[in-house]
């Protein structure tokens, strides 16, 4: 009698004690939910995840930079004669119809971050250079050689008028 | 597996034996009551506001000129920044709250007889270490009471002699307090709690050398101790539980409670609010400041009115065993003294009137003359009750212990137990 | 020891006796989205003019679900993430006032009795014998009394000023503590989760002990 009292008290025990162990490391997993979610960026710059670019104060053949999210994001009013260039190939080691990099043909808008090891390529004659390790980029922002893997980014954005877009916005 | 990782460690540091000497097998007294939870407390309180800490010094900037608009930028714009510097905020005073339990414990139980005296001035050592953290802590979010309360106490070192004025400029980095003040006081302010964490295992270490005290007073012989580990972590966490639902009730529900109105206005040095007062925990300490009508007698006797209790084991000279448990005039002793920290504190909150400095030098005069009496109280206590005859319980529980005692190693010769 | 413990925590709650100047006009604030905008119409008419809402964004307005329109109107050529700040500059303020009017994002938190003491200053304003305004609740104020309450005789009149200063404590309420809904209903999921753990932690406690009992 008094052997089958002490065993059950063990079971119980040892079933109280599993359920407990669960709750509370349910509970203290949860609780480092907030800690984590305090080093993702805070709601002011969030609020910042949108840029606004006015074009009209671009020329044709030249290039705006303007940040985004800290990033540069490169703005290329294409001519005519760079668009054709374009469509003629679908570039090098990431192929890739300019078409569907483009929202508006006149309109290039890419990540200015090689793709490589994130250094800003430069604006040098037809396309980019990278210089930190010599990835070579075209008029669409296709990687043509170099050690870059990927064609420059698009990002998310689209045309609110004629001459401003949004960054940041699909 | 995990049997031969357990395994592979040993080898090479002593894991097992380390966890079984001081938390399987380490012997703690049975009789211990709740009272005896809060040591475990402060440690999980420490742990609260260094993880907090840590987390809300990634966004706080120790800049006068940006100071307030960074913690308003961590209750506003950071994920939960509020929760954070809520729980950062509400947990100083859970602090002091837990700390003054665990020494009003010690204090009522006379756990700081010998041979425990090591372990009352650690523990004296650390609060000294809290009140410095706090005290630096409360600059930070640059309000108007922060700014204040850092100007008059750090014009407490005024009274140093010969070199105060020196000090005090010293101490702030510029003459008044400013932005080189707050850049080191959030420096000190972050590295202040590692050496409480240190005074901590010191302390810890001196407690696995003594042993727990427990409320009879007596050292226990091995049949009443029993195992840390399941029983008093079990207790322990209980404990835990309680003490989150109230601190999470005060975190969620009445966190604006423990920020003085004044301090959510950014720091002007030049307009001082109306009425300065200290957190709630220095209030006491204040009070007797204020108390005393000469400026550097005030500060030596709020300096000694920390320090005193240091002399407690000194000062204590009964025979009977503990603390207020068996000795019916110390236990009176120390509900007066809890009652006059209070009423301290009560003064120490309003403005000074004739009323409140009366009520106030008087309660000064009673803290440092409790002190200072106890010697021949005890003593006179202690041949009272030799005359009179201790009460039978206690006779019996000293002598049965005293024969456990002395039994013990003789069978442990014999090979009885192990 | 017990009546120690809550004495010293009953301590800490008190809010200070010595604030005795005037009565304040004890009120709950209306945390409704409604409430909120009717107060930042009211306070956009009324107080923008002069004080700032520096820590407070239009885009916070949005996410606590104001009107967007709304928003778009009060904030003219402003951007969704600009804070509300004020028109006057300090100079200006200067010359008319001789102090810069306070910043209310953390007024509400920031003064000794709060959203009452906040709603009773807005509304006690009265005209002096001498025909002057003054203030029961701050009568050193260098505020113009906006809403009129002074100047209302009529009680559908006073009523009304009432409500407005009712909405704009209700707003700066909630520009001093955007997150406090949040943190109520949070509260209450930890608090039960707490209670549910330490129920559980007090039975493991029972059963662990009752080895040696």
């Amino acid at each position: 009698m008094a052997e089958s009292d002490a065993l059950d008290d063990t079971g119980r025990r040892e079933f109280l004690v599993k359920v407990t162990s669960v709750v509370g490391g349910a509970g203290a997993a949860a609780a480092c939910l907030p800690f984590v979610a305090s080093m993702n960026p805070s709601a002011d710059l969030l609020a910042k995840a949108n840029t606004e670019v006015d074009l009209s104060g671009i020329p044709e053949g030249g290039m705006h930079t303007v940040a985004w999210q800290g990033k540069p994001v490169f703005v290329l009013h294409r001519s005519e004669e760079q668009i054709k260039a374009m469509n003629l190939s679908n570039g090098g080691l990431d192929p890739e119809p300019d078409k569907q990099r483009v929202k508006q043909p006149e309109w290039l808008v890419v990540i200015g971050v090689c793709t490589h090891m994130g250094c800003v390529p430069n604006k040098e004659g037809p396309g980019w250079t990278c210089h930190c390790h010599g990835s070579q980029y075209d008029d669409s922002g296709r990687i043509l050689r170099g050690p870059a893997p990927k064609n420059l980014e698009v990002p998310p954005y689209r045309f609110v008028a004629a001459n401003k877009i949004i960054i940041g916005q699909a | 597996m995990a049997n031969k990782i357990i395994q592979w460690i040993d080898r090479r540091f002593p894991l097992t034996s380390f966890v079984k000497h001081e938390l399987t097998g380490y012997p703690t007294p049975r009789n211990l009551s709740y009272w005896w939870n809060f040591g475990f407390l402060a440690g999980i309180v420490l742990t609260l506001q260094v993880v907090t800490g840590i987390f809300l010094a990634m966004h706080y900037k120790p800049d006068a000129s940006v100071a307030f608009d960074s913690i308003q930028h961590i209750m506003r714009d950071v994920n939960y920044g509020w929760l954070l510097r809520f729980m950062h905020s509400t947990g100083a005073s859970a602090f002091f709250l837990v700390i003054y339990i665990h020494m009003a414990r010690t204090l009522y139980y006379g756990s700081y007889r010998a041979p425990r005296e090591l372990m009352w001035w650690t523990g004296q050592g650390l609060l000294l270490l809290l009140m410095a953290t706090a005290f630096m802590g409360y600059l930070l979010p640059w309000g108007q009471m922060s700014f204040w309360g850092a100007t008059v106490i750090t014009n407490l070192f005024r009274a140093t002699p010969f070199i105060g004025d020196q000090v005090v400029v010293w101490l702030r980095g510029d003459y008044a307090v400013g932005d080189d003040t707050l850049t080191r006081f959030f420096a000190l302010h972050y590295l202040f709690p590692f050496l409480i964490i240190a005074g901590v295992v010191v302390h810890l270490v001196a407690l696995h050398t003594v042993r727990s005290s427990n409320p009879s007073g007596i050292d226990l012989a091995d049949k009443d101790n029993i195992p840390f580990h399941p029983y008093f972590t079990s207790k322990d966490f209980f404990g835990l539980g309680v003490f989150l639902i109230a601190y999470f009730t005060v975190v969620f529900f009445f966190p604006h409670s423990m920020i003085e109105a004044e301090n959510n206005i950014p720091a002007n040095p030049m307009v001082t609010p109306n009425h300065i007062v200290p957190e709630w925990y220095f209030l006491p300490f204040y009070a007797i400041l204020r108390s005393v009508p000469n400026m550097v007698g005030g500060v030596a006797a709020m300096f000694l009115s920390v320090m005193i209790f240091a002399f407690m084991p000194f000062l204590d000279r009964s025979r009977i065993p503990g603390g207020a448990r068996y000795r019916p005039v110390y236990r009176v002793l120390f509900f007066i003294f809890m009652l006059d920290i209070l009423v301290l504190g009560y003064v120490g909150y309003y403005p000074p009137t004739s009323q409140t400095i009366a009520i106030g030098q008087v309660a000064t005069f009673y803290y440092f003359g409790s002190f200072l009496l106890l010697p021949f109280i005890s003593k006179a206590e202690d041949q009272w009750l030799f005359k009179k005859g201790l009460p039978p319980n206690i006779i019996a529980l000293i002598e049965s212990e005293a024969i456990e005692k002395r039994i013990l190693p003789q069978r442990r010769r014999r090979g009885d137990i192990t | 020891m017990n009546k120690f413990i809550a004495v010293l925590v009953l301590h800490c709650f008190i809010s200070p006796a010595w604030a005795e100047e005037a009565k304040l006009e004890k009120i709950q604030v209306d945390t409704s989205v409604l409430a909120v905008e009717r107060g930042v119409d009211t306070f956009m008419n009324a107080c923008h003019g002069c004080h700032s809402l520096k820590y407070v964004h239009y885009r916070d307005l949005a996410g606590f679900g104001v009107n967007k329109d709304k928003i778009s109107a009060w904030r003219g050529d402003s951007t969704l993430d600009a804070a509300m700040t004020s028109l006057m500059s300090d100079d200006a303020a200067m010359q008319s006032f001789g102090k810069i009017p306070p910043d209310l994002s953390m007024m509400t938190k920031a003064r000794e009795g709060g959203n009452s003491y906040l709603y009773s200053y807005l509304i006690g304003y009265y005209l002096t014998p001498e025909g002057m305004t003054s203030n029961h609740v701050f009568p050193e104020t260098k505020m113009p009394d906006a809403l009129g309450m002074s100047g209302a005789t009529d009680p559908a009149q006073r009523s009304e000023v009432q409500a407005k200063a009712h909405d704009i404590v209700s707003f700066l309420s909630w520009a001093a503590d955007p997150h406090e809904a949040e943190r109520l209903t949070l509260g209450y999921y930890v608090i039960g989760y707490l209670i549910i753990l330490t129920l559980l932690l007090y039975n493991v406690m029972l059963a662990v002990w009752s080895k040696i009992k």
